[in-house]
């Protein structure tokens, strides 16, 4: 990508993408769940492949294959509804999370209604009286579109920095 | 490394063959050293499958505790494992998690080994080493023993452990099922998941080892959901089985109550001659009316082979997952998980397998997450004075009396091992304590 290429977004979009990106981490670090399934399109795909170490020689740190969410709209759902049982002792008590979006680029997508969006993730989850956080890093690619009007996430790619996860549970969303 | 005091040793005898378990032996920095000699490095432990490495020249990196090790195949196609340190100053020569070689060289002085772990290079070695040094005795050191069974990789920093198939026992005749039911075996999918929880080893390998127990109210937010059945007997039909040297599993049956599961855990038909052709009456008996088996290799490699569906009871799938629970100290484990899939197996139902594991099993996984939230709970509740009390005056033991002397063996089960008629037992777990117990008591 060049800057051109993102020249070619309007300001306005931009606006309204970063909005909509902090928007959906305000739903999910207040725990607004079932909103968040809103934001979704009926198609949605969303993963989150694995990151090895490897050697330079040897190409992508990212292991597309094999990912830890290989999510569609039915099993989101599903996770969502979840989280709202009585019953799902890893969120209950409820980490305190913290979902940090910046970097936001934005590019043209496959048509005028789709935008390609890269963001970095800061994620942090603090636990019960434990005070040092658990914390993730990532990469995120997106396909934004739009239907009837609004923004909805179409496909969503989380690459964490992390080889081990230091958290004992991917509970939320990222 | 204290030895296990003569005293301690036999109260925790008396006290684990009454069906208690003191609870201090979960975070006792004293009792973990011991662990890591006389359980780990003594046994056999495993490291990885042989479809991780299929070419000459492929590695994995991988840890036997806290001994990194290099798992390689040579050009002979002969499994190797090596210590991943170089023999001059000590440098580890992998530092990916996998990759393929044609030889080790080290970044260090450039030392450079075969992949069958001969020192063939030495930077200007023929004009700064004389007869100082004979390179055959600075080869890659091997692991004392490495052997595999049906693409399982075991190795031993035992010298004298007794050969993997006598180790694994009875064990094997299950292992066929999950393993070898197929003319071409399984292969490993992907690379595996790697997650580090607050909790001790032990209590991962006993909860996939025999605590079906805790279904219904562990993972009772599925049974909200609807994904598991209501009956809070769900998990108890079928046989728990006590197997050689530590090892056990349940051999769960579908529910009476619930809808009807398919032959061979829905396995895709075209499938099923080759289980014809590869096991034994018995063993397809047991597979045939199988909902889920789940089990631990003692001491620290779990097995699971359940059926999820993506909500309700339709299109249940099947899928393979084998589990490490490598020690990082007493409160401290990082988790290892593999998908494993037949070799044979349609492409189709693979990638279905696959989803329905990540979805439940993996670190996100629906049932996953709150297991490893309340092994968590458990070191957090174990690390003072009264759960630690070694003379328990604070009755600081675990339960693990269900069952105990009051439910009989089935005589009539078609597999070998002491199989009793429910899963809601605690015989495996108190068989994996007595051989732990054997194995730290020793000296
Ligand atoms: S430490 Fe490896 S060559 Fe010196
Ligand atoms: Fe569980």
């Amino acid at each position: 990508m060049t800057i051109t290429d993102s020249g070619r977004i309007q300001i306005e979009t931009y606006l309204e993408i970063c909005q909509f990106l902090y928007f959906e981490a305000e739903l999910l670090d207040d725990r607004r769940f079932e909103e968040w399934l809103g934001l979704l399109t009926e198609d949605v795909q969303y993963r989150m492949p694995v990151r090895v170490t490897k050697e330079k020689a040897d190409g992508s740190d990212i292991e597309e294959p094999s990912s830890y969410f290989e999510d569609n709209l039915v099993t989101l759902t599903s996770r969502v509804a979840r989280l709202g049982t009585k019953s799902a002792w890893a969120d209950d008590p409820p980490s305190r999370t913290r979902h940090f979006v910046s970097n936001i680029l934005v590019q043209p997508g496959a048509d005028s209604s789709e935008y390609l969006v890269t963001s970095a993730l800061n994620f942090v989850r603090n636990r019960g009286s434990i005070c040092v956080s658990d914390q993730l890093t990532g990469k995120r690619k997106d396909i934004l579109r739009r239907v009837q009007g609004d923004l909805k996430i179409a496909s969503r790619d989380v690459y964490l920095d992390q080889v081990v996860l230091g958290t004992p549970n991917l509970i939320t969303l990222f | 490394m204290a030895d296990l005091e003569s005293d301690l040793s036999f109260q925790l005898h008396e006290n684990l063959s009454i069906g208690r378990v003191p609870q201090w032996i979960l975070t006792d920095p004293g009792i973990y050293e011991l662990e890591v000699q006389r359980v780990f490095a003594s046994n056999w432990y495993f490291l990885g499958h042989e479809s991780e490495i299929p070419n000459p020249g492929d590695y994995v990196s991988r840890w036997y505790v806290n001994d990194p090790v290099i798992v390689s195949r040579g050009n002979d196609r002969k499994i190797n494992a090596f210590l991943n340190s170089c023999t001059h100053r000590g440098t580890m020569l992998c530092s990916a998690d996998f990759g393929n070689k044609a030889n080790f060289i080290c970044p260090y002085h450039g030392w450079t080994y075969s992949l069958e772990g001969k020192l063939n290079g030495i930077i200007a070695g023929d004009k700064i080493y004389g007869t100082e040094m004979d390179r055959s005795e600075w080869k890659l050191r091997k692991l004392p023993r490495l052997e595999t069974y049906h693409g399982l990789i075991f190795a031993s920093l035992n010298e004298n452990v007794v050969p993997l198939d006598e180790y694994l026992g009875n064990l094997k005749w299950y292992f066929d099922i999950l393993l070898g039911r197929s003319d071409k075996k399984m292969q490993v999918k992907g690379v595996p998941f790697r997650w580090v929880v607050e909790a001790n080893w032990k209590i991962g390998s006993d909860n996939f080892g025999g605590d079906a127990y805790h279904t219904a109210m562990t993972h009772r937010s599925t049974v909200e959901l609807g994904i598991a059945p209501k009956d809070p007997m769900f998990a108890s039909y079928g046989h728990q089985v006590v197997l050689d040297n530590g090892h056990g599993l349940n051999v769960i049956t579908p529910s009476p109550v619930a809808p009807k599961v398919p032959p061979f855990q829905g396995l895709p038909e075209v499938m099923w001659p080759m289980f014809e052709r590869n096991l034994t009456e018995g063993q397809l008996e047991v597979f045939r009316n199988t909902a889920v088996i789940d089990g631990t290799c003692f001491p620290n490699l779990s097995f699971l082979s359940p059926m999820h569906g993506t909500g309700g009871h339709a299109h249940l799938t099947n899928f393979l997952t084998l589990r490490q629970w490598r020690p990082l100290g007493p409160g401290k484990m990082e988790i290892w998980s593999w998908f494993l899939a037949d070799v044979e197996a349609p492409e189709e139902f693979v990638q279905e397998s696959y989803k329905r594991y990540v979805n439940t099993f993996g670190p996100s996984g629906v049932l996953e997450q709150d297991d490893a939230e309340i092994w968590s709970r458990i070191t957090s509740a174990s690390k003072g004075l009264m759960a630690r009390d070694k003379t328990l005056s604070y009755n600081n033991v675990m339960n693990y009396v269900m069952g105990l002397d009051s439910v009989e063996p089935d005589p009539n089960w078609p597999g070998p091992g002491i199989a009793y008629p429910t899963c809601y037992l605690e015989a495996v777990q108190r068989a994996f304590y007595e051989k732990w117990h054997e194995c730290i008591a020793k000296d």
